[in-house]
Formats: C-alpha cells, sequence, structure tokens
C-alpha cells in the first residue's frame, strides 16, 4: 500500500484529477458570482492534491509537487491579500477602491436577479484570488508534509 | 417548508447521527476514518437543503477529502 | 464511580439541547435584521458583485479573512517546524 494502489485507482486518479483541478480554479475565478470563494476553491484543488498523494504515493509526486515552490506561492498569496486591503486606505482599510471605477474588473453589476458579469466585483474578484492562491499553497503543504512524514516513520519502523 | 423536504431532513440527520455512532464504534480505523468522511458529507448536504452552498462546499472539501487524507497517513505512520 | 456522574452529566446536557432546539425561532426569520436588509439591499450596487456572502466576507468583513489568513499561516509553519525533523 505503501508505493501507491492499484492500477484501477491509479487509471480513475489519472483521469479524475485534471477535472478536479479545473473546477477547483473554476470556483476560485466566479467568486464573486456564484457560491464558493477562494477558501472554498482552494480547498477544493488541494484535495487533488491529496488525492494524488494517497493514489500515487509520496516519492512519486514530489518531482511534481514541491515544498518549496509551494510555501512561496502561499507567501505571495498572503501578501498579496494584505496589498489589496492596504491599497483601498483613502477611505479605510479593505475599502474596495475597484468596483464601478470602470476599469479592469470596475464594470457596475446589474441590480437585481441576473447571471452577472465576470468583470464585476472589484477588489473581491482579485481578493479572491489571493486567499485562493494562499489556500491552495498551505492545504498543500500540510498535506505534502505529512505525507513525506508517515513514509519516512513507516519505513523507520519496517527496519 | 414543504413534507418532502423535512422528510428529507430526517432521512439526512438520522444518516449522519449512524455514521457518527459508526465511526466511535467500529474497530478497525480505516472504517472508522470512512465513516466519519461519510458523516461529513452528509453534514455538507444538510448545509446545502439548509441553503448555504457556501459552507457546504468547504465541508465536503475540507471535512470530507482532506481530513480523511491526513486520518489515512497518520494510520499509514502507525500502522505496520 | 465514574459511571453515574457521566450519566447525569449526559442527561443535563440532552436536556439543554432538547430545550434549546424546542425554543429555537422558525427558520429564515431572524429577530433582529436591520443590518441583514442592508446588506441584500446594498451590497450589489456598492461592491458590484452578485454573491452577497462573498462581498460580506471579503469586503464589509474583510478582518476576518485576515484573520482566517494568518491562522492558516500559522497552522502551515507549525506543521512544518514539527515534521522537519521526521521529514529528514
Amino acid at each position: 500500500m505503501i508505493g501507491g494502489m492499484s492500477r484501477i485507482v491509479r487509471t480513475m486518479t489519472t483521469l479524475i484529477f485534471g477535472f478536479i483541478m479545473v473546477y477547483g480554479f473554476y470556483v476560485i475565478a466566479h467568486g464573486h458570482l456564484s457560491p464558493g470563494g477562494g477558501f472554498q476553491g482552494g480547498a477544493i484543488v488541494a484535495s487533488a492534491f491529496a488525492l494524488l498523494l494517497v493514489t500515487y504515493g509520496t516519492s512519486q509526486i514530489q518531482s511534481f509537487l514541491s515544498k518549496d515552490l509551494l510555501s512561496i506561492l502561499e507567501s505571495t498569496g498572503l501578501v498579496l491579500f494584505i496589498t489589496f486591503a492596504f491599497l483601498g486606505l483613502g477611505a479605510t482599510f479593505f475599502y474596495n477602491f475597484v468596483s464601478n471605477s470602470g476599469g479592469l474588473f470596475g464594470t457596475p453589476s446589474a441590480i437585481g436577479v441576473n447571471p452577472g458579469d465576470l468583470n464585476t466585483g472589484g477588489t473581491i474578484t482579485l481578493m479572491n484570488m489571493a486567499v485562493g492562491l494562499e489556500v491552495l499553497a498551505a492545504l498543500g503543504v500540510i498535506v505534502l508534509t505529512m505525507s513525506v512524514a508517515s513514509e519516512t516513520i513507516h519505513k523507520k519502523e519496517k527496519q | 417548508m414543504s413534507p418532502l423536504l423535512s422528510i428529507a431532513h430526517i432521512v439526512v440527520l438520522v444518516i449522519m447521527i449512524v455514521a457518527a455512532i459508526l465511526a466511535v464504534v467500529l474497530r478497525d480505523l480505516l472504517s472508522s476514518v470512512i465513516a466519519l468522511a461519510a458523516a461529513s458529507l452528509l453534514l455538507a448536504l444538510e448545509y446545502y437543503l439548509l441553503h448555504a452552498p457556501d459552507v457546504a462546499i468547504a465541508e465536503a472539501g475540507i471535512g470530507a477529502a482532506l481530513t480523511m487524507a491526513i486520518y489515512i497517513f497518520a494510520i499509514r505512520a502507525t500502522k505496520k | 464511580m465514574k459511571k453515574p456522574v457521566f450519566f447525569i452529566a449526559f442527561i443535563f446536557f440532552l436536556a439543554f439541547m432538547i430545550l434549546v432546539a424546542i425554543g429555537m425561532r422558525p427558520f429564515g426569520e431572524p429577530a433582529i435584521s436591520n443590518m441583514d436588509d442592508y446588506f441584500i439591499e446594498n451590497a450589489q450596487a456598492e461592491t458590484a458583485a452578485n454573491n452577497v456572502v462573498t462581498t460580506i466576507v471579503f469586503d464589509y468583513r474583510g478582518f476576518d479573512t485576515l484573520g482566517e489568513g494568518t491562522v492558516l499561516f500559522t497552522a502551515v509553519v507549525g506543521i512544518v517546524a514539527l515534521f522537519r525533523e521526521v521529514a529528514k
């Protein structure tokens, strides 16, 4: 079991993995229109990482998921989030300075029940992406570190 | 609340309690973790029935998938 | 020796939960709803986002999300520090 699971599970994982990741990024990008947001989408992408780690074992995935890269992505996400919060400091902390301004993500939204436009939301969309990046990387680091540690302990106890 | 929706609530909650009791009672660790994930998934369904899809997505992603993966790693490390 | 204590505590806890469940307000009718009505009416015009929940989480109550991100960051730091010796 330690080197990975059976051929059936591996084949299904390679089929499903991409769809789960694309769905997670969809939830992150459409956080201001549909249910979900940065935290939920990041959790979905990280669960795809967990699926890979459980199925294939740690040693094969370590070349694909680098812990250092994920740590850097996590810090980047948090710093971006705080930066967007500070940029609104002309009015207040966390002021939404982009919305209704007409630029990127600045189109005014139609009032009432409507399907929505992707180019709205202002800083909400940007913060969704920043938090999504942070949560994705943070939960990925947690799962990856625990997987590596569990494999190491298992090997030590076998000797 | 329509009667069909009430029946759906009751069925989901009863199965959830059964799964939670199974998670405590079962001796095999892997079966217990799977029962816990089933309870978590049913909790996500209950959130969805109560019109909270945001919380439902977070619960399904973290409670059912990530917690189960972490428990499986822990069982892998402790079992021979 | 210990069993009756646990049983009495369990009975009290169960009675408390049942009393709370009986005294609960009907679903979807909160007692005070001034803030809710304000958010539902004005969120779409003020922030130009359709999802009111995301509007509250990332704009009106942004401090909450900042704290959540900090908690997650601290958890990752703790886990990496905890398993650094093991995974070597």
